[in-house]
């Protein structure tokens, strides 16, 4: 009896799933496929909308055990902008301790943000300030729309005054940042905003850049530009035009190279436009946009460093 | 409804054991190095399993083609050397014919799924860095494979499988090239679905050639207006130029691109690392790939749609038997 109803309500929902789901192929007007293939494929449409279903709980699960791991965690702007005390004191030094002893660390490291980040001056600062507790010499912001260089003056002032970035070098840092058409820096005693080449002495303590879409396919595009009027002007031949000539004319006028480790914040694992070149020799660390509400940016950028300590890279061998 | 099933202590048993038959049958059907000859009860245990594999794989394919499924995805097939040294095969040679016996399998998969256009990662331009005798190995398994592929298509599928050999062919010796133009030859009718294979290849060398080639085209007076060379420029003079890109899987646990598609790569691509070798690459591991796919396609097609690009897949494919 029990059997009976089993079968029963399997073959009703699988009707009810059929009829009532994909048309496509009866409206086409293919050749009718008979019940059974019907029934057959609506009860794997409902395996597949439950399979859908059960992989949704689990990742749901998942994450909510790792926003309660998260919430006890390491807080890097608690750490760095908190009262000055042994106990804050020494656990800065332990981080940075084990941030040193880290047998590998990206020269370049790129973090993708969402478009919607609320609060992106707070989170460029948290990254800088992480960047160089880790000693990291290069940090670049991705957003792919332009917000962030539209706020660059209130961040090149942030970072400038910034106590937390204080602290995290142990001393007001000789910061450089790029923003495309135009540099800022800061350094000891300035209050930020533009800064003569001149004035600036010696090597940067970290360079920051904040890229946008336009730092990518739009530049390549410019570059194919460029070139071609050049051609056509008679200044360049086209077998001239080969991999070391355009990685040339693409490459960092600081002398850094393409982003090591990218880390992307979002849900999806899906880089939204990010400059294809650049990425030749980039590992990817994804993260869950949620898991940074918190302002958790810090721990997660030293969570990353730990994986990249980790990579073995071959370079093709 | 499962409940209701798992109730039953015969059906209970009967689908534990069918699943345990079937995860080694899929499971273990790369483990195929021993050559020592098997005993007959493991002959027909290997059969059972063989069968049970064959079933469950039909059954998930029919299930996952009840949803979208990606017009174009790439494979990084990443881990041979190490399977190989794992499996304690031979070095040099073992772990890549493995390799292609799985890619040989993730082709025949990808037909039952409707995916049309398959693009794989079989050499990097500097993979020429590794030893002469493995380089060799390599180019002697591509002027072999390639050759075979194209003729077991023509024959076997009614022309199901059109190949190309997208990649810097001047690095390649005059056997290789051959190959890849005979296998390009002999399936150029074939609409059923497109494999790329990317031999030797980076993708930084793909943008420079199509910057090169926009050059060449000005230089000819081809590009009337300088001022039109756009994105979709480049991208049509790229060595994969399209369809768009859906999924990037990379096996054996690497977290990176290793210069393979980033121009595709970076359009909002959903892209998989996947922590097996590529010879252990099994249909559990697409199954996954692919529902995890399915279930982000909305987001994707939301995000593209704000970002002005093209939306990703998604007719479901007519399952092939």
């Amino acid at each position: 009896m029990q059997g009976l109803v089993w079968v029963a309500s399997v073959l009703l929902v699988a009707v009810l799933a059929r009829v009532g789901g994909r048309k496509d192929r009866l409206q086409s007007g293919s050749s009718k496929q008979s019940m059974q293939r019907q029934l057959c494929n609506g009860a794997c449409a409902i395996s597949l909308r439950a399979i859908h279903l059960g992989v949704s709980i689990h990742r749901a699960f998942q994450a909510w055990v790792q926003s309660s791991l998260s919430q006890a965690g390491l807080d890097v702007r608690e750490l760095l902008e908190g009262d000055d005390n042994e106990l804050v004191a020494e656990k800065r030094q332990q981080i940075a301790d084990l941030l040193s002893s880290l047998p590998q660390r990206p020269a370049h490291l790129a973090v993708v943000l969402p478009d919607s980040r609320e609060d992106i001056i707070n989170d460029v600062e948290v990254l800088c300030a992480s960047a160089l507790l880790a000693k990291v010499p290069r940090l670049t912001i991705y957003t792919r729309d332009t917000s962030m260089k539209d706020s660059a003056d209130a961040i090149s002032s942030r970072l400038c005054k910034s106590k937390m970035v204080a602290r995290a070098f142990g001393s007001t840092p000789q910061i450089d940042l790029d923003i495309g058409s135009k540099r800022a820096g800061c350094s000891s005693g300035d209050t930020g905003g533009m800064l003569d080449e001149r004035k600036r002495g010696g090597k940067p303590d970290i360079c920051v850049s904040l890229w946008s879409r336009n730092n990518g396919y739009p530049a390549l595009s410019a570059l194919a530009r460029e070139l071609a009027g050049q051609a056509r002007n008679g200044a360049l031949r086209a077998r001239q035009v080969d991999e070391a000539f355009v990685a040339d004319r693409l490459a960092d006028p600081l002398g850094h190279c393409h982003p090591d480790l990218v880390i992307l914040v979002d849900d999806l694992a899906c880089l939204p436009e990010f400059p294809p070149w650049q990425l030749q020799n980039a590992e990817m660390v994804q993260v869950s946009s949620s898991s940074t509400a918190d302002g958790s940016l810090g721990r997660i950028t030293f969570g990353s460093l730990a994986r990249y300590a980790k990579v073995s890279r071959r370079w093709g061998r | 409804m499962l409940g209701l099933l798992l109730s039953h202590p015969w059906c209970s048993c009967m689908v534990l054991l069918l699943s345990v038959a079937s995860y080694i049958g899929v499971a273990g059907t790369a483990r195929t190095a021993t050559t020592e000859p098997a005993l007959p009860f493991q002959q027909r245990c290997r059969a059972v399993c063989g069968f049970c594999a064959t079933a469950a794989t039909r059954l998930l394919v029919r299930i996952v083609t009840q949803g979208p499924v990606p017009r174009h995805v790439a494979f990084i097939m990443d881990g041979n050397r190490r399977y190989a040294r794992k499996s304690q095969m031979d070095r040099v040679s073992g772990g890549h014919y493995a390799g292609f016996e799985k890619l040989s399998s993730v082709l025949e998969w990808c037909r039952e799924l409707g995916i049309a256009n398959v693009s794989v990662f079989a050499f990097a331009i500097n993979n020429f860095g590794r030893s002469a005798e493995e380089v060799g190995a390599l180019m002697r398994l591509a002027e072999e494979k390639l050759v075979e592929l194209a003729d077991r298509s023509v024959a076997e599928n009614n022309r199901y499988l059109r190949i190309r050999v997208a990649g810097n062919r001047e690095l390649l010796p005059a056997g290789v090239v051959r190959s890849a133009e005979y296998a390009e030859l002999v399936t150029k009718d074939a609409t059923a679905m497109t494999l790329n294979v990317c031999f030797p290849y980076s993708a930084t060398d793909e943008i420079s050639c199509a910057i090169r080639r926009v050059v060449e085209d000005a230089e000819d007076g081809a590009i009337a207006e300088l001022a039109a060379i756009g994105e979709d420029t480049l991208e049509q003079r790229l060595r994969i130029p399209g369809p768009d890109l859906d999924i990037l899987v990379r096996t054996s646990g690497e977290i990176r691109f290793s210069n393979y598609m980033l121009w595709q790569s970076a359009r909002m691509a959903y892209i998989q690392f996947v922590d097996v070798f590529w010879p252990e690459f099994s249909f559990f591991h697409m199954f996954r790939v692919l529902v995890s796919w399915q279930m982000a396609l909305r987001s994707i097609n939301k995000r593209k749609a704000q970002m002005g690009l093209s939306p990703s897949a998604a007719a479901a494919a007519a399952p092939s038997s």
